[in-house]
């Protein structure tokens, strides 16, 4: 267990390494491979983030040119998603700061269309309807979180982080994480119970 | 009297103890998700003995195994709203930043560019002033010229072309200029 947990490890810091030699090198194919690797898991981060698609999509793009042009500040010390989800949170903060001088509160309540949820995979008519209603009560519920405590969710319980990474990406204390997925959780618990939509 | 306040005291204690047991209760929960404690401290005692105590908490408490059970449903819930990119989203990303790329790349051509240029300058203009200097020298002496005479000569004559660029440039910038920029004389 231990030797395979090491094996990964190992191989999670190689791949760093080398993302890291090809961001220095502004490798066009490694950057295309990244984009591939990373398109959901970062779209899905900056939907959530903002509650907007479009703007999303708008910050997606110039996520990745940022890291075209930020490459060589990526510490291989470090996992590759964490720079990358730091990149994207600075630039909706910037984004928002042009808007209104503003924290991410901001990104917030802004009126407009927020989480479209689509169709999930396939299953029983039924079991369809039953899941999406409770995908689209849990969207809702996300909507009127405060984007702090969304942007800990999705990182936690979405992307998979460790809440030591989490801390990385937000630059807030652990204690300060643990609160926000506390508090989102516990944001969230009426609307699975079906608060009106 | 004296008796009851004694037991309201405890009352209050006791209710105090117990939301900050579900409190606790919760927190743990929601950092674990639908794992078991999960995170680098699983091995601690800490972490085994607050897997324990939640364990033991939820047997008795109602209340928190529904948040529990709530919280499990809203990260499957999480978890289960797709949302992807498009495709052409991807392509139009992968060709700006493709673009881009080809931008810096340019940029630094053009910056490699400049430095050579720089550096060549630099090596003519020493090389030359050597040469000046000598010719200068040269002069001087056929002329039958004071040192002093023939060095001022030749401060004057490496120092004039640069005034000349300096004033023009800064005539740019005032009311001899028309708002082109151009020199109006």
């Amino acid at each position: 267990m231990n030797a395979t947990a090491c094996y990964f490890e190992n191989s999670m810091a190689q791949e760093s390494t080398d993302i890291a030699r090809g961001l220095r090198r502004r490798d066009p194919d490694l950057l295309d491979r990244l984009i591939e690797q990373y398109q959901h898991r970062l779209l899905r981060y900056l939907v959530y983030l903002t509650g907007r698609r479009e703007l999303a999509e708008d910050l997606f793009q110039e996520t990745w040119i940022r890291v075209l042009e930020r490459g060589h500040q990526f510490n291989d010390k470090y996992t590759f998603s964490t720079w990358l989800f730091a990149v994207a949170r600075n630039l909706a903060i910037d984004y928002m700061r042009r808007k209104q001088p503003a924290s991410l509160d901001g990104l917030l309540n802004d009126g407009e269309a927020a989480f479209d949820v689509p169709a999930t995979g396939q299953a029983s008519a039924f079991d369809m309807s039953l899941r999406r209603e409770q995908n689209e009560h849990i969207a809702a519920g996300m909507e009127h979180l405060p984007a702090e405590y969304r942007e800990a969710l999705v990182l936690r319980f979405q992307e998979g982080m460790s809440l030591e990474e989490i801390a990385g990406v937000t630059r807030v204390p652990l204690g300060t994480v643990k609160s926000r997925i506390y508090r989102g959780l516990s944001g969230l618990e009426p609307w699975l119970k079906g608060a009106p939509l | 009297m004296s008796a009851d306040r004694n037991n309201d005291a405890n009352n209050a204690t006791s209710a105090t103890k117990n939301n900050d047991a579900h409190e606790r209760a919760r927190q743990l929960i929601a950092l674990a998700g639908t794992e078991e404690l999960t995170g680098a401290d699983n091995s601690s005692f800490d972490a085994k003995s607050s897997n324990a105590w939640l364990a033991e908490h939820l047997r008795t408490c109602a209340s928190c195994r529904g948040f529990a059970e709530n919280a499990g449903e809203t990260i499957r819930g999480l978890r289960a709203i797709p949302i992807a990119a498009g495709r052409s989203l991807v392509s139009a990303t992968q060709a700006s930043v493709r673009r881009r790329a080809l931008e810096l790349q340019r940029q630094r051509e053009r910056l490699w560019l400049v430095s050579v240029s720089c550096t060549a300058v630099t090596v003519c203009a020493l090389l030359s002033t050597v040469a000046l200097w000598r010719g200068f020298e040269w002069l001087g002496a056929q002329a039958g010229l004071a040192p002093m005479i023939w060095q001022i000569g030749f401060v004057v004559f490496c120092v004039t072309p640069a005034l000349v660029a300096g004033v023009l440039l800064l005539l740019r910038g005032t009311h001899l200029a028309d708002h082109s920029g151009s020199y109006q004389g």
